[in-house]
């Protein structure tokens, strides 16, 4: 059976006609039925359409087989139906206060009014429905407290509701909303900010990248805080009060804490509660509830440096372009891409000391390879393609590295035969690795086999990514890059005991 | 229910031994607590068990802890002549969980408490062969890997400190004195956290000052496997083996039970952690890698007077069978992480993590001893 209308032009009106079967109108009443009794918190989980049909069903008009009619109608008594949408619409009302209340807390005044307003009109509903009225559609409360309109509150309600008369801010306006709510019936959501706590939402990590945070979503989404927001979101403590939590991050210098904690809330990186209890306001026969996820942020390339991605704002909770995954992938290949140069560098330097021509040509494009790697990795690229692809591949990294490209294509095909040669061309390696870097974080990659500190933040950059890439079983290509972490970076050419490298330098083996 | 017994807790206080009592004496045992130091009992609930003064004349009845003030490691427990006799005489049971169980203190105080102090519990079981449950550790497998199973004691196993390795040779004793005669079972608990339910302890120890010092990022990397695992067993369950085990002893007798929970990975820990916004996240190192040198100052301070004492635990791959100890209590099936995450959240309620670290000094006081 069909579960959209059937639209019909009868004499120049339009005439929906809904079909049904017995059984099936008779499921629907029981259904309901079968909350009659129980919890607000339970029966708001009642779908709307649902509510929709039954109240259609026990409220039309009966054109004939009356006696068919009566019979199904028994599954759900009117009042009993009456009751549910009076806890229904007051659920629903509750939940759209508390998260005025919530709003009031962090600042957000013109928020909280939206949502006060909201559930001043959930509270009118279930106020109509204690009346009787359980039309579903918010359009005809005006009909329905016209209807009841010998009671002093629904006076007060068309003089909260009337725009002409407000002349107070956004947040009186919204206090005047809810204390009238309370005043209806809906009990459960005065303005007393102190009940309310954040708590964490499920699957939502935080991982700090130097100094840089990202927090990953359901292992899908990544997104980079600005440093107010880090600091906001470094103050977060489970079940302790909004305020507080705000106010700490005031006191550390982020005036513009509650909005930063509201948009974490919008985006269900946190969730405040009302005393341990979920805050979970919808608008009926509107719009879904639920969390929200920003567009990407458009971010010049490339899209990550060896600290992560960046921010756009001090207060800004950017969502990443690529999903979790990759952006943990792609962020790792870039770091052995990194490592990779260094290594192939330190190599070619004692292939020349050496006089070892071919050694050196050989080396200089295992550096260029590691080059490119780090650079279609810091745009996002994963998997990279073959080492041998990547000079070829600049269609995947766009025309702002054409001079990157370029300089790799000719060390690629540069040859050594003599000192003379040998030192120019480390002197292009290291040109072009020096354009690497200002792609890659610039001068945040050590070179890693200078020093025993710069092997340590080569190594601190290194775990950091393995932490996030193991929570989020990213492709890392740490089979690779083990010996090398776990050698310290010690050279082969370089006898035991040698000053230079680090199997010897600073105790950090 | 099993009939009234008179039983003999020792280290009565510690958290282990309080936690017993009260549920012994809940199930209308008669309980005498042998005490050093403290002169009450309070459960891992924070209530206290009602409780009164031994005397050879005590009454015997129910819902009040009898306390005995002793020294485990004088002879005799440093009783006189007549409370020791008069005491053995009326036992059923003994229940030796008096021990030391923190790291770091010189090798003799642990052979002074853990060794010498079981051997003599042991004398006053043996005065009339009474039944003797006595509270070792998982941890006496030492650093091997792998399953380890409840009837494995000395394998030739290394031990990570010198607690280990003392509570090894209080096993070895109670083996032998069993062997002799003495009617006696051996419950194992592993590291001993929160409640199974609520993560609730009573005190912040050992495993809780590690994880407030890595969550506060006061130390920032240790050497460290993702698959290495710490197993933490709720004080609840430990005290529900311990209860079953002497309540049913000659189900028990001969037998070794691990009292384990679940085995929490550092990967785990790391993700854990990584829900905490507050919270650092430790950096995992290759232990060939890894040198308190590469940690600053601050760090290193923090590293090498407590960290370090637990660090070869962050290194083992162990798994604690408990086919045996699951036939008296089933051992608890929450996950390691969830598990974790209730110990957390707990800490953070009572204000333990994400407040301010008292200073270092404070912070690592060495803890109480004599008692479990």
């Amino acid at each position: 059976m069909p579960t959209m209308p059937s639209i019909f032009f009868i004499d120049g009106r339009r005439v929906e006609i809904r079909t049904r079967t017995i059984r099936q109108v008779t499921e629907h009443l029981k259904a309901v039925a079968a909350f009659v009794g129980s919890t607000p918190r339970r029966i708001v989980r009642l779908d709307e359409h649902l509510l929709n049909r039954c109240q259609r069903f026990l409220r039309g008009h009966i054109v004939r087989n009356s006696q068919v009619i009566h019979g199904i109608r028994k599954h759900l008594a009117l009042g009993d139906f009456a009751t549910v949408m009076t806890h229904w619409w007051g659920e629903h009302a509750r939940q759209s206060a508390r998260y005025a209340v919530c709003m009031l807390a962090l600042g957000q005044a013109e928020v909280a009014a939206v949502w006060a307003k909201a559930s001043l009109l959930q509270a009118a509903k279930s106020f109509a429905a204690r009346a009787g009225e359980t039309y579903l559609e918010p359009k005809w409360i005006s009909l329905q407290l016209h209807r009841m309109d010998d009671d002093e509150r629904v006076r007060r309600y068309w003089e909260v509701t009337d725009s002409s008369r407000h002349h107070g801010s956004s947040a009186d306006h919204a206090m005047r909303c809810i204390s009238l709510v309370h005043d209806l019936g809906v009990r459960g959501c005065e303005n007393t900010p102190q009940k309310l706590l954040v708590d964490r939402t499920s699957d939502v990590t935080t991982w700090r990248i130097g100094d840089r945070v990202h927090l990953v979503r359901n292992k899908e989404d990544v997104f980079v805080l600005g440093q107010a927001a880090a600091v906001v979101w470094r103050h977060m403590v489970w079940q302790r009060p909004v305020a507080t939590i705000r106010q700490a991050a005031v006191t550390a210098g982020v005036e513009q804490a509650g909005t930063i904690i509201a948009v974490l809330a919008r985006y269900g990186l946190i969730q405040v509660t009302w005393q341990g209890t979920a805050i979970t306001p919808v608008l009926p026969m509107a719009s879904p509830g639920g969390t929200v996820t920003p567009r990407p942020a458009a971010v010049d390339p490339p899209l990550l440096d060896l600290r992560g991605a960046t921010a756009s704002s001090s207060d800004a909770i950017d969502l990443v372009a690529v999903p979790a995954r990759r952006f943990g992938a792609a962020a790792m290949a870039m770091v052995w891409g990194n490592i990779m140069v260094e290594n192939a560098i330190e190599d070619m330097r004692g292939a020349l000391d050496r006089q070892q021509w071919r050694v050196a040509e050989l080396t200089a494009r295992r550096a260029v390879d590691g080059g490119l790697r780090a650079l279609l990795s810091a745009c996002g690229v994963n998997p990279l393609p073959p080492d041998a692809e990547l000079v070829h591949r600049g269609d995947m990294v766009g025309p702002w590295a054409r001079e990157i490209l370029s300089a790799a294509e000719q060390l690629h095909r540069v040859g050594v035969s003599d000192p003379v040669q040998g030192k120019a061309l480390l002197e292009r390696v290291n040109y072009f690795v020096s354009l690497i870097r200002a792609v890659c974080g610039a001068d945040s990659f050590p070179a890693s086999f200078d020093s025993a500190s710069n092997w340590q933040t080569t190594l601190d950059i290194s775990y950091d990514w393995l932490r996030l890439g193991a929570y989020l079983d990213a492709a890392i290509p740490i089979e690779e890059a083990r010996d090398l972490l776990s050698s310290g970076g010690a050279q082969p050419y370089i006898a035991p005991g040698a000053s230079r490298g680090l199997a010897t330098a600073g105790g950090t083996q | 229910m099993s009939d009234r017994l008179n039983i003999l807790v020792t280290g009565a206080s510690g958290l282990v031994g309080a936690e017993t009592t009260s549920r012994l004496v809940r199930a209308g045992h008669h309980v005498y607590g042998l005490v050093h130091n403290v002169g009450e009992i309070v459960a891992n609930n924070g209530r206290r068990v009602s409780s009164a003064p031994w005397t050879a004349a005590s009454a015997r009845e129910s819902g009040v802890v009898r306390l005995l003030r002793g020294d485990v490691t004088r002879p005799r427990f440093g009783l006189d002549s007549e409370t020791w006799s008069s005491l053995s005489a009326s036992l059923d049971r003994i229940v030796h969980c008096a021990a030391i169980t923190d790291f770091g203190r010189p090798p003799e105080i642990y052979q002074q408490i853990n060794v010498t102090g079981t051997v003599h519990a042991l004398e006053l079981a043996q005065e009339n062969a009474t039944p003797f449950v006595h509270v070792s550790t998982a941890y006496v497998c030492g650093n091997r890997d792998g399953v380890i199973a409840e009837n494995e004691l000395d394998v030739g196993q290394r031990f990570g400190n010198a607690y280990e390795e003392s509570k090894m040779r209080a096993e070895l004793i109670v083996r032998k004195a069993a062997a002799d005669g003495l009617p006696a079972t051996v419950v194992r608990p592993s590291v001993v956290t929160g409640t199974v339910r609520s993560g609730r302890v009573r005190e912040f120890k050992n495993i809780y000052i590690v994880l407030k010092l890595l969550s506060k990022g006061l130390v920032s990397a240790i050497p460290g496997h993702f698959d290495a695992c710490v197993d933490l067993v709720p004080v609840d369950h430990v005290a529900a083996v311990l209860t079953a085990a002497t309540e049913d002893f000659d189900r028990a007798r001969d037998l070794t039970l691990h009292a384990v929970g679940a085995p929490v990975r550092m990967r785990d820990v790391s993700d854990t952690f990584a829900e905490y916004p507050s919270f650092h996240v430790p950096r995992y190192l290759d232990p060939n890698t890894f040198t308190p040198d590469c940690l600053s100052r601050v760090e290193k301070k923090y590293y090498e007077r407590v960290v370090s004492l637990y660090d070869n635990y962050f290194l083992r791959r162990q798994r604690f069978d408990s086919a045996i100890a699951d036939r008296f209590v089933r051992r608890p099936s929450t996950a390691g992480s969830s598990y974790l995450r209730r110990l957390i959240d707990y800490a953070l309620k009572a204000g333990y993590l994400g407040s301010t670290l008292p200073v270092a000094d404070r912070a690592l006081t060495p803890l109480k001893v004599g008692e479990r």
